[in-house]
């Protein structure tokens, strides 16, 4: 019998997720010896048009790292899903938008005008900008047109799985490929994860303590055996979905919630000023108002890694 | 002028065409490496407290 076909793609991502697949180290023979590969970029030399001369659905699971924010990136979206019996968003970007969606806070013009003419290291005295088309002396060029808004995978295709985390944890990645290679894999739309919270899952010593002051990292020496909130430190935990392996915990760092909101909870950041504003004591109004400040960049942190996939998807546009 | 695509350029970290224009000869008149990805951290990073910066940029490149 032949091989399932596998593939592997990035859109708007930073490499990490591939590179995940390879820290299954040894494994990563076992994965090639299940399925042959047939596109990966970052790895193996298969094009664009040998995608598109696959017959639809003949590849069996494909793996799809990051955001949609391009034509192009959509376009790659839509082939690859024509081409695959099994989709999978596949790390933070693809199911939630990732980093690459904290650029929704912004839109296509301002992040150009930033990249493009802002930027002290920049040399660009025609202050150009890409264009989709470009006329050269032998020809036209094409570049793909970005969005104002970068997307989660789902928003632009059906998806049949979601692997979160930023980057994927190696054992949740070989789950994912023993489900699949055992025709186990679970009913369509599931979360390739834990079922709990990360709090649920952090070993940290929880005393039920209200928190009067918030403190950045050089005020404060965190206590690496007790719970990173009630010490006064955001920490993502309440609102975040656990199989992480408690990676950053672990390294006395508070969660910023890569694994996406917990089962039942629609929108990551709404549930984490829920979370936070039931442990903020104030005894008045000067106070509360301090607090308030106190807390650096809501926005960023709350959706650092789910802004795309939120209720609110982006800050409000205003075009021209 | 006849053009040959490699779309897109692998076994490498990151995104890149690169377009290829041969002349009547069938020899290269000329090549351009294109880029067709933007994600933006010049801007986004801007208004992130800067300790945060550390966990956010490392996702420039995970390779």
């Amino acid at each position: 019998m032949a091989k399932p076909k596998l593939a592997l793609y990035w859109a708007a991502s930073c490499g990490g997720c591939d590179v995940a697949v390879l820290d299954t180290n040894e494994k990563i023979l076992d994965i090639a010896n299940l399925a042959d590969i047939v596109f990966w970029p970052i790895a193996v030399d298969f094009k664009y048009h040998h995608v598109r001369a696959m017959e639809d659905k003949s590849i069996d699971l494909c793996l799809f790292n990051g955001a949609i924010r391009s034509t192009e990136q959509e376009e790659i979206a839509r082939l690859l899903r024509d081409k695959s019996k099994v989709m999978v968003a596949f790390g933070a970007c693809a199911c939630f938008g990732g980093i690459p969606a904290l650029a929704n806070f912004a839109n296509r013009e301002e992040i150009f005008q930033t990249v493009y003419h802002e930027l002290p290291s920049n040399s660009n005295d025609s202050g150009t900008t890409p264009l989709t088309k470009t006329e050269v002396a032998e020809g036209e060029l094409e570049l793909p047109e970005l969005f104002d808004t970068v997307l989660t995978l789902e928003q632009v295709v059906p998806v049949e799985y979601f692997v979160p985390g930023c980057p994927p944890p190696v054992d949740l990645i070989l789950k994912l490929v023993d489900l699949f290679a055992s025709g186990q894999l679970p009913a369509v739309g599931s979360v390739i994860a834990s079922d709990k919270t990360l709090c649920d899952e952090c070993e940290r010593i929880k005393e039920e303590k209200k928190i009067t002051k918030l403190y950045r990292p050089h005020e404060i020496i965190p206590d690496p055996n007790k719970c990173l909130l009630e010490q006064g430190i955001i920490c993502c935990g309440p609102a975040t979905r656990g199989g992480c392996g408690l990676r950053c915990i672990e390294a006395n760092m508070p969660c910023r919630g890569c694994f996406g909101p917990p089962p039942g909870v629609t929108d990551q950041g709404a549930k984490l000023v829920s979370a936070i504003a039931s442990i903020y004591q104030g005894d008045n109004e000067d106070d509360i108002k301090r607090m308030v400040e106190e807390m650096v960049d809501p926005a960023g942190t709350f959706y650092r890694f789910g802004l795309a996939d939120s209720m609110m998807k982006r800050k409000r546009l205003h075009k021209r | 002028m006849e053009k040959i695509s490699i779309d897109p350029i692998t076994r490498l970290e990151g995104h890149g065409k690169i377009e290829i224009f041969l002349n009547g000869d069938g020899d290269v008149e000329n090549a351009y490496l294109q880029i067709p990805e933007l994600r933006g951290f010049e801007r986004f990073c801007e208004g992130r407290p800067v300790e945060e910066l550390p966990r956010i940029v490392t996702r420039l490149c995970g390779v």
